[in-house]
Order: C-alpha cells, then sequence, then structure tokens
C-alpha cells in the first residue's frame, strides 16, 4: 500500500462574519495516528470537511493523499482514497446492513466481491457477521456506530478520518475498535482521531493537535505532558483540607483530591519541594510522595483554557 | 471538472428504489391519487352514458354550447369531460415526484445520511440525476399505466355510443407522451431543489404542493366554460412548462454545490 499523509498550511474557515478555524498548520505522518482534539464548537469536524473535500477552505492550502486543496475539481479522487466516519452513523434504516454497504461500494466502484471479503472481515470483529441481513432499523446505537465504521473501511481508504468512533460503544466493543485503529495504523493507513476521550487518544494517537478556533498546539503525547509533572501524595485522613492550604503558595497549583490521594500538578519540577514543606508545615502528616507523569487531561485542559484566562 | 460516473448515479438510482419499495405509507399516497384520476372520469362518463335520454344533459351540454341539441348532448359531454379532465390528469405527473423527491436530499439531512453520502466520491451532479431518475421513472410510469387504464375503462363504458374508441385520441396520446414528462421534470426539479433548501421532507413537500395549485385553477376555468381546451391550448402550456424546465436546470447547477447542500439547513 502506498503510504500517504496530510499536510496542512494556514488553513482557515469562515461562515460570513463567524470565523469557525484558523491558522492551522500541521503535519501528519503516513501511517501515523493523529489526534485532534478540542472542545465542542472548537473546529474539529470543519477541519475534518475541509480535509475530505466537503468544504471549501477560506483560506491556506493542505495536501491529503496527494491531492492538494482547495481543489481543482469535484474531487471524487480524493473522496475515493479516504474514509470518513462521521459522527452520526448515517445509515439508511430501511436497508440491510449488506444493502447500505452495497450502496457505498458502488459509490465508490470498487470490486463488490473483494468489497465484501474485507466487510465480512470487520463484520466479524464487530459481532455483526450474521445480522447483514436485517434492516439497520432495529439495530442498536452501538451496533450501527461498528456499521459505519464498516462502511468506512469497505473501498481500502489511505487516510481514515474516524470522529468520536467509540461513541455509544460498550466496553467491550470500544476496545475492539481500539484494536481495529491499531491494525490500521499497522498496515501503513494514516489514521485522524477527533476525540472527546482523551484516554482513547492516549492509548491510541502518537502526536495530537489541540485546535480550539485556532491551532493551540501540535505535540507528541510526550512532549504535551513534558511541560509539567504531578506530585502523588498520599497524606493523613481527608486529602481535601490541604487544598486551601496549596493556594497560598506562590504558584498556587492546581490539585484534585481523592479521600486520602492528593494529586497537584507542576509547572515546573522544581516546585515539588516547596509543595511537600509547605503541607508540612501546616501541619499534613505525609505518607508517601510520587512524582507521576502530567495527564494529557491537565495539558489540554490547559490549552484550551487559554484564551480566557482561565486556569482548569 | 471531474467526469459523469454513470454507474454512481445509477448507484444512487438503485437505493432510492429499494427504500421507495419498502417504504409502504409512500407507495400507498403514490397509488392513490392514480386511483382517484381514472376512477372519477370514467364514473362520470359511465353515468352520461347509461342515461342518454335525460333532459339535465341536455340542459349541461347547452350551458357550453347552445347549438347542442338531443343524443348529441351525451357525446358532446364525454368529449368536454375528457378534454377539461387532462388538465386534473397533470396534477399526477407533478405530484408523485412531488412525493418523492421531497424526501431527496431534505430526507437526507434528515436522517443525517447526507454527509456520509457527500463524503463518498458521488459528485453533486451525478447526485441530482440519480435521484431525478429514482423519481421520474415510476412517475412517468405510473402516468403512463393510469392513461392506459383509463382508455381501456372509458371505452368498455362509452361502447353502448357505437363511437368507436374514445380514448386515446390526439390530444391526450399529445398530453400523455409530451406534456406529462415535462410537467414530471418540473414537479421533481422544483421538489429536489426546494429538498435541497430546507431541512425536512415534509417542508419541502408542503412548499412543493403549491405547484398544483395553478392547475386547479385551469381546471376550475375550464370546467366554469372560461377556457377551452384542446391540443393547441394545452401545447401553449407545455411550452411554458418546457421554459420552467430549462430555468429549473439552470438554478440545478447552481445550487447542487457540495457546500451548499452541507451547509444549508433550512
Amino acid at each position: 500500500m502506498e503510504r500517504q499523509g496530510i499536510r496542512v498550511e494556514g488553513l482557515a474557515k469562515r461562515f460570513g462574519e463567524r470565523t469557525a478555524v484558523e491558522g492551522l498548520t500541521f503535519e501528519v505522518a503516513a501511517g501515523e495516528v493523529f489526534g485532534l482534539l478540542g472542545p465542542n464548537g472548537a473546529g474539529k469536524t470543519t477541519t475534518v470537511r475541509m480535509l475530505t473535500g466537503l468544504l471549501r477552505p477560506t483560506e491556506g492550502r493542505a495536501e491529503v493523499c496527494g491531492v492538494a486543496l482547495p481543489l481543482a475539481d469535484e474531487g471524487s479522487a480524493l473522496r475515493s482514497r479516504v474514509g470518513l466516519l462521521t459522527e452520526q452513523p448515517g445509515l439508511y434504516d430501511r436497508l440491510t446492513a449488506r444493502e447500505n454497504l452495497r450502496f457505498f461500494m458502488r459509490l465508490h466502484e470498487v470490486d463488490e466481491r473483494s468489497a465484501f471479503g474485507i466487510a465480512t472481515h470487520y463484520l466479524e470483529r464487530f459481532g455483526l457477521l450474521g445480522r447483514e441481513d436485517e434492516p439497520v432499523g432495529g439495530f442498536s446505537k452501538g451496533m450501527r456506530q461498528k456499521l459505519a465504521i464498516v462502511r468506512t473501511l469497505v473501498h481500502s481508504p489511505q487516510i481514515i478520518f474516524l470522529d468520536e468512533p467509540t461513541s455509544g460503544l460498550d466496553p467491550q466493543s470500544a476496545r475492539v475498535v481500539r484494536d481495529v485503529v491499531a491494525e490500521l495504523a499497522a498496515e501503513g493507513r494514516t489514521l485522524v482521531l477527533c476525540s472527546h476521550n482523551l484516554a482513547e487518544v492516549e492509548r491510541l494517537c502518537t502526536r495530537v493537535a489541540v485546535i480550539k478556533n485556532r491551532l493551540r498546539s501540535v505535540a507528541s503525547l510526550t512532549e504535551l505532558r513534558k511541560a509539567g509533572s504531578a506530585l502523588e501524595i498520599r497524606v493523613d485522613g481527608e486529602a481535601a483540607k490541604w487544598v486551601p492550604t496549596l493556594a497560598m503558595l506562590p504558584f498556587a497549583p492546581s490539585s484534585h483530591h481523592e479521600g486520602s490521594l492528593l494529586k497537584v500538578m507542576l509547572t515546573d519540577d522544581t516546585q515539588a519541594p516547596d509543595v511537600v514543606q509547605k503541607l508540612v508545615q501546616t501541619g499534613a502528616r505525609i505518607h508517601s510522595v510520587v512524582r507521576a507523569a502530567r495527564p494529557l487531561e491537565e495539558a489540554y485542559l490547559e490549552l484550551v483554557a487559554e484564551d480566557e484566562g482561565e486556569r482548569p | 471538472m471531474s467526469s459523469f460516473h454513470l454507474a454512481r448515479a445509477m448507484a444512487v438510482v438503485w437505493k432510492d428504489f429499494l427504500e421507495l419499495r419498502k417504504n409502504k405509507g409512500l407507495l400507498y399516497s403514490m397509488a392513490a391519487l392514480p386511483i382517484v384520476i381514472v376512477v372519477m372520469p370514467i364514473g362520470v362518463v359511465y353515468a352520461y352514458v347509461s342515461a342518454p335520454d335525460d333532459g339535465n344533459l341536455r340542459l349541461m351540454a347547452q350551458y357550453y354550447d347552445t347549438t347542442v341539441q338531443g343524443r348529441d348532448a351525451v357525446h358532446f359531454l364525454v368529449e368536454k369531460v375528457l378534454s377539461d379532465w387532462f388538465v386534473l390528469y397533470l396534477v399526477m405527473p407533478i405530484f408523485i415526484p412531488i412525493l418523492i423527491s421531497s424526501h431527496a436530499v431534505a430526507g437526507e439531512k434528515e436522517k443525517r445520511t447526507l454527509e456520509p453520502l457527500l463524503s463518498s466520491p458521488v459528485t453533486p451532479l451525478e447526485l441530482v440525476v440519480g435521484k431525478s431518475l429514482a423519481s421520474l421513472v415510476p412517475s412517468v410510469s405510473i402516468c403512463v399505466l393510469a392513461f392506459v387504464l383509463l382508455c381501456i375503462g372509458v371505452d368498455l363504458v362509452a361502447a353502448p355510443l357505437n363511437q368507436g374508441l374514445i380514448l386515446p385520441n390526439a390530444m391526450w396520446l399529445f398530453g400523455v407522451l409530451v406534456i406529462a414528462p415535462l410537467f414530471a421534470f418540473f414537479g421533481n426539479g422544483v421538489a429536489v431543489l426546494i429538498s435541497a433548501r430546507v431541512g425536512d421532507a415534509r417542508t419541502a413537500q408542503q412548499m412543493s404542493g403549491l405547484l398544483v395549485l395553478p392547475l386547479i385553477g385551469l381546471a376550475a376555468g375550464q370546467f366554469g366554460g372560461w377556457l377551452k381546451a384542446g391540443v393547441a391550448y394545452y401545447a401553449m402550456i407545455g411550452f411554458f412548462v418546457l421554459l420552467l424546465d430549462i430555468g429549473i436546470l439552470l438554478a440545478a447547477r447552481r445550487l447542487f454545490d457540495r457546500e451548499r447542500l452541507m451547509t444549508r439547513w433550512g
């Protein structure tokens, strides 16, 4: 399989006066699993729609699967090489699963025999084999989501955009989807994953772009977490009562507590002794102190809150 | 400019036919109007033919033409009702495509299937051709079938007049083979365009349904005796609809743009 990636330079989209997204510049290497993160309304879907040729960029340019954007034509060549799992499964309820898949095979003009071979493989992985002749209207939300994923893959796309792929899935099915994503990446396909599920992103992606109407960061997960670390401090009694003490520190670190565990986020590793000293000075009895990597969630919340002067 | 792939347009036709076949409610709605359009004139012709000496028939005929006398009144009225009825028959090639095509784009939006569909290689032109064929083929077929049934029914009940075959005649043949497809194209075009602009199939259907109002007006004019139907009259209407069809094609070229379809939600 030819390995194809994505290159984006200064991409922007405006709808009249409203800017959906601007100043996007990033690259996704062939065979990479890339995360697109951002809160609701941040412009993730608009970005994916631009990259799949559904929307014309207002500014900037990109190259997806070797096809330049803005498109010079209708973009059929681009769309035959990419697969898009939309936020809503978007299936035809009156048609059976097989008919839904056959329709998209015909739109992609692929050999139905080999495409059904691919479909059967994924239907089996998702536990849908044997249900393919039932109308989709009777499927559960999870079954519909899984069938939509199969539909995204039947034409063997080189680049796959997945918008919330595990939405509505039970933990077991979500795990199968994650395994499939990992397998696709191992086959050399490029995957772009839009998700709010940061744990999933941490498990699957090598790099992420955080956007909130503009690009906040593009980095590997290690780089994102490197901007700080966390201290996990086990104290005597409820950890909650030491939170006001932490606020008295000059650098006022953010913190979480759960029972006797106090988790303190540090922007600089040299802050650790000050935190421990302050707690001891104010009477905390400390059982253990462990230095941990900063969770992705913390880095993400900090990035998306930047403009508003918020602290997560 | 991407080339036109007939296979992709035919995939849309295949899917839409399949959905239509499985939509019992829509099939019943599509069957209701042709039944009325066929049964009613046969019933009226039967009523005239079964009481040829009724004085009221002569009075009715003389309302339209004072020179009509005696048994000629039945012949006159049978001819008049079949000539006037054609305008109501034209409601059918407009109404059936509206029923189907209102679901064309708005239905895809409603079911959230439009984005996956547009993210496939199908071009907007292939989509509109596929959707239109899926609507026009059944509509025109139903119109032809209804006409055949009407001919058989009318000729059977009018047999006692010993006038030979009353239908098909030149006006009806011209109407069914030329005017009705033009009307079907018009009804389909308007429904597809409205369907692309609004967010749900019901709104598209209601808005497109307003198209039948001018035809009802024409029918009223004919039944009232103010308008006289004939080949020239229907040819004039046909020419006017042909101009409208050309306008629709031009509008469709502009409106059927992937981004417009994605971002217009009513």
